[in-house]
């Protein structure tokens, strides 16, 4: 079973009087399938979270179907396994974290124990709970990303869908997000994933689809997608200078061509982190 | 098989719930109740008039108050409610949850017309702190002039001051100014299923306040033009709940009445939530 499908899924906004409308989306035919994570990828405007919405029953379509797990996304029923999380969310700022997810754990029918249990488990899993009696209107942007995945969460979904969940976030939450992610995917949840952060995008997803102007242009498999076949590249260690020398011989040898030699580099963000983390003054903690 | 997610008093319950934690969180409902309550408070202290006059003021005075600082929170609680659940994508993560559009609009209503029933709650108890306090007075100051006065006509006194001040009639005023305002909540909400600035729901909401108001003075001087006529049939005939006239001549007003206007009430707020409800559920968020 498919975690998500549509099938020529198309959205025209009426743009008012006289004015014509805009196709948002055209017959987009997408499936997500259970368990795995889905990049949806695109510039702004070209349909991302017209579809996310669409899927969320929270705009009505022009044309198609779409489904989460085969119940029609017209129907709240399609709702009850899905959690989601917008772009920027703004959550209830005079709620404090706990209140916050009492409240949407109870929109999901959770009470009681059991409902203050999954509470604790969430602000542990999501790193705030120091800051759970705290009013959101004193919590920094990393920490309102942080407890809008938790509400995602509350009732256990089986479906996450997450629109940019590292907006505005530092490397330090955005690299827990992305860890939380794929903690995630290990637990065999289905993640419907939209970002602009591509190097993200192509850390945690096992397939991606890319939009634009409405329009899913590329679709597939990323390691697939990114993996230039016509070039190798080999890493090796304690090399010296001559057996260099007789590694780029053996391979014009062999009528392959040499097209660069240099030393690998590390990421942004590895160097970033690294230096934070040798910082004697240790982190500030999130919370 | 699909599961079904039928209605829920619970899911609607919570909306409710976090709609009036949100209101009295904010400083602008405590301003209002605190100015209203001031002004309550103040009615106590005209003493220009005669004991009788005295009474008929503060009666007439706070239920003024009563209806307008109502009124002013009912508008001023609804209005910003949807606005601010789109401005903010609150609403984004709520209808993303199992939750019926009905519910979630039923929920905001519900939250605003408890705090228009707290407000009230709060402004009634001033409104009898009051009249208690100005019935004291009145009897001190009627037994102070016990010396000068004969004791039949002191007795007769004491009795027309209690009287009025414990007249149960104002419990049917009150009443009734309650039902107005969840009408009035009414309003602003279905205004606000279609429009997406406050002020604008703010400004068609006292339009038709007055209006509603003014019904029965507009019907007489131009009620023979059609489309002022199709105009009044949509305002709700807000002066029907108006019977502070009725307490302050010391008028009887029949529960048979009361109830009669109450039930206007509530089949227009009924009428005017499903209106809400179909455009609503229609709307693209």
């Amino acid at each position: 079973m498919d975690a998500i499908r549509t099938e020529n899924l198309t959205k025209k906004y009426a743009l008012g009087w006289r004015r014509g409308k805009l196709l948002a989306l055209e017959r987009l035919n997408l499936r997500v399938h259970e368990g795995e994570v889905y990049g949806l990828l695109g510039p702004n405007g070209s349909g991302k979270s017209t579809t996310l919405k669409l899927i969320l029953g929270l705009v009505t379509r022009t044309e198609g179907e779409a489904w989460i797990f085969d119940v029609p996304c017209d129907q709240v029923a399609s709702r009850l396994h899905v959690g989601f999380l917008p772009e920027n969310p703004y959550f209830y700022r005079y709620l404090t974290g706990v209140e916050t997810l009492e409240f949407y754990g109870r929109l999901c029918g959770m009470r009681g124990a059991a409902l203050q249990k999954r509470i604790d488990a969430l602000l542990e899993l999501v790193g705030l709970a120091r800051a759970r009696d705290r009013r959101l209107a004193g919590y920094s942007k990393g920490m309102l990303q942080r407890i809008g995945l938790a509400q995602a969460l509350v009732h256990d979904p089986k479906l996450l869908l997450l629109d940019e969940p590292t907006a505005g976030v530092d490397p330090i939450g955005s690299r827990d997000i992305r860890d939380l992610i794929l903690r995630l995917k290990q637990m065999g949840k289905t993640v419907l994933l939209c970002s602009h952060l591509l190097a993200q995008v192509q850390d945690v997803c096992d397939r991606i689809g890319i939009l634009n102007l409405g329009q899913m242009i590329l679709e597939g498999d990323v390691r697939t997608l990114i993996r230039d076949q016509r070039r190798l590249s080999f890493t090796v260690q304690n090399l010296p200078a001559e057996g260099q020398a007789r590694v780029e011989e053996a391979v014009r040898a062999a009528g392959g061509q040499v097209i660069a030699v240099e030393h690998p580099q590390t990421t942004l963000e590895s160097l970033f982190l690294d230096a934070l983390r040798k910082d004697e003054r240790g982190m500030r903690q999130h919370d | 098989m699909t599961e079904r997610v039928g209605f829920s008093a619970g899911r609607v319950g919570t909306i409710a719930l976090n709609t009036f934690t949100e209101s009295v969180r904010q400083k602008v409902y405590y301003i209002l109740l605190i100015f209203a309550l001031v002004v309550i408070a103040s009615a106590s202290f005209f003493a220009q008039f005669s004991f009788s006059e005295q009474l008929k003021f503060v009666k007439d005075f706070c239920l003024g108050a009563l209806s307008v600082f109502g009124a002013l929170i009912a508008i001023i609680g609804t209005a910003q409610m949807l606005p601010a659940e789109l401005e903010n994508r609150t609403i984004y993560t709520i209808l993303a949850k199992p939750v019926r559009r009905g519910e979630f609009l039923l929920g905001k209503y519900l939250g605003s017309v408890c705090l228009v029933a707290v407000s009230l709650l709060f402004m009634g108890l001033m409104f009898g702190a009051a009249l208690w306090f100005k019935e004291h007075r009145l009897i001190a100051e009627a037994l102070a002039m016990a010396e000068s006065t004969p004791a039949d006509e002191l007795q007769h006194t004491l009795q027309q001051i209690r009287a009025e001040a414990l007249d149960p009639d104002i419990l049917k005023g009150v009443l009734l100014i309650f039902v107005k305002l969840a009408l009035l909540a009414v309003v602003t909400l279905l205004v606000s299923t279609f429009s997406t600035s406050m002020v604008f729901n703010v400004a068609v909401t006292v339009m038709v306040f007055l209006a509603g108001h003014l019904r029965g003075v507009a019907t007489e001087a131009w009620g023979e033009m059609l489309w002022v006529r199709a105009l009044l049939a949509i305002v709700p005939d807000l002066s029907a709940f108006n019977v502070a006239d009725d307490i302050i001549l010391g008028n009887v007003i029949p529960w048979g009445h009361v109830g009669k206007v109450a039930l206007y009430g509530l089949v227009r707020t009924v009428i005017l939530l499903a209106a809400a409800h179909l455009i609503f559920s229609r709307r693209e968020i």
